[in-house]
């Protein structure tokens, strides 16, 4: 599980794609606990960064490690902005990721889909949920692998408010004490909420990295002042 | 056009009386469509799953020579397989040419290019949305290429109804390894054929009328199956 001791640390990493540099050399030691915020303009690089941590995108060069705890970047899950839904029932949906399926896996499942307002739905297909709920689902799924660190690329983008308020709301009181949590999101007023931690990324480089109080009242680049303000979209 | 009305009355009274000659070719030609199909789907549908969803050396080259295999002229197939089968041939020694086991054989060689590569098409699109979703989730192969080929269900059921309707309208391949042997390799295509040269019409157009009405259904089957999917998926893939 996560800890106070853990770091992450990412060094030099960069990330190039046909010769465009998409991440440059990027240099960081990230808390082992709570909430980091990847805030950025769309394009910025925040969902580079994030496929970077999971190991779905292999980096140019630089690497990602663990010190000073058990947390392994191994032992991830990661919920993209677009829910990937199976087509089956929502059950099925979320004992699919598991390697064994058991009476007490089972019983998570359900209270998992309970918390996220989807027990009555349990049975119905996976495909005709509503955008939130199939957020919710893919949540859900996410924490049943029982996972050190979650990774969440936008996962509120395209949903109603209220599927987005009880995400944040299951993420802060049930997520956060147990396990590492990754957000990307462009919404300041979501980073507000949720954030321990900020990392502020512009075209491709991290240009400030430091708590979510002191980001938000006292950003030290100018681009950060003016995202906050609203200058930069 | 008088002897043409008399042949299709004549030809209903085969079917509704369900004459002995005309069943015995029926049940050879759904038998071999058969097993046919499903030994094509046996290998077709997971060899397409696992190229839709598998980056390899080859791959292309591999999948290039599949689609060009769709397109294969069935009468050299038939010679092929003939070749191979006749007593000089290297598999002569199992003396199965004129066997209907030699029909289904050089059907499956005609059907399964088109099952696998119509499954490959299928499967690539499910493989894009799913492919960062499997690889996130460490789920392995073999998992993520039967989940590949439950989720697409329904389509892959279109695509084996394709593969009947090519197997049971095939005449080129059959007559030359069957050789419409009466009662042991005749079935509803070659059996026109014949009958068709012999002047024997009733009896040709009663097998084209079932030929006919087999194609019929299956296409109403493909359009329901369609229909129902799109349905109960929400989905317009």
């Amino acid at each position: 599980m996560a800890s106070e001791d853990t770091q992450i640390r990412i060094n030099d990493l960069s990330f190039d794609i046909e010769g465009q540099t998409l991440l440059h050399n990027t240099n960081l030691s990230l808390n082992g606990d709570g909430i980091t915020v990847f805030l950025g303009a769309n394009g910025a690089g925040k969902t580079i960064f994030l496929k970077l941590l999971t190991g779905l995108l292999t980096p140019c060069s630089g690497s990602i490690t663990v010190e000073g705890g058990k947390l392994s970047i191994k032992t991830c899950a990661f919920v993209s902005q677009e829910p990937v839904i199976l087509r089956r029932t929502v059950l099925k949906n979320m004992l699919f990721v598991l390697e064994k399926i058991t009476s007490e896996k089972s019983t998570l499942a359900k209270e998992l889909l309970s918390l996220m307002g989807l027990d009555k739905k349990e049975h119905q297909n996976a495909m005709t949920l509503s955008a939130g709920e199939k957020q919710r689902l893919c949540l859900a799924r996410a924490i049943i692998t029982n996972p050190e660190i979650l990774l969440l690329d936008e996962p509120t983008a395209n949903i109603e408010p209220n599927s987005t308020t009880l995400i944040e709301k299951y993420l802060i009181q049930k997520v956060r004490s147990s396990r590492k949590i990754f957000f990307v999101t462009h919404d300041i007023n979501q980073a507000r909420r949720l954030a321990d931690e900020i990392v502020f990324i512009h075209t491709g480089r991290v240009i400030e990295h430091s708590s979510a109080e002191n980001f938000f009242e006292n950003p030290k680049t100018r681009e950060a002042r003016k995202y906050i303000s609203g200058k930069i979209n | 056009m008088n002897d043409i009305s008399e042949a299709f009355v004549s030809s209903l009274g085969l079917i509704l009386f369900l004459d002995a000659e005309l069943m015995e070719i029926i049940l050879l030609s759904f038998t071999i469509t058969f097993y046919a199909v499903l030994i094509s789907s046996i290998l077709g549908i997971p060899l397409g799953a696992f190229l839709a969803s598998t980056h390899f050396k080859f791959r292309n080259t591999v999948v290039s020579i599949l689609f060009g295999m769709m397109g294969l002229p069935p009468v050299v197939v038939g010679l092929f397989v003939y070749l191979i089968f006749s007593r000089s041939g290297s598999l002569g020694w199992m003396g199965l040419l004129y066997s209907p086991m030699v029909m289904i054989i050089a059907q499956v060689i005609l059907i399964l290019p088109i099952v696998c590569c119509l499954t490959f098409q299928i499967i690539e699109s499910l493989h894009t949305r799913y492919h960062e979703f499997f690889r996130s989730y460490r789920i392995a192969k073999l998992k993520s290429v039967i989940a590949y080929i439950v989720d697409s269900r329904f389509e892959l059921t279109t695509v084996v109804l394709a593969g009947i309707g090519r197997s049971i309208s095939e005449v080129g391949a059959i007559i030359i390894v069957g050789g419409n042997i009466d009662h042991i390799t005749r079935v509803m295509t070659t059996a026109i054929a014949l009958e068709t040269s012999k002047g024997n019409l009733d009896l040709a157009l009663g097998l084209g009328i079932i030929l006919l009405t087999t194609a019929i259904i299956l296409n109403g089957f493909i359009l329901f199956l369609r229909g129902k999917y799109l349905k109960t998926s929400g989905s317009t893939i």
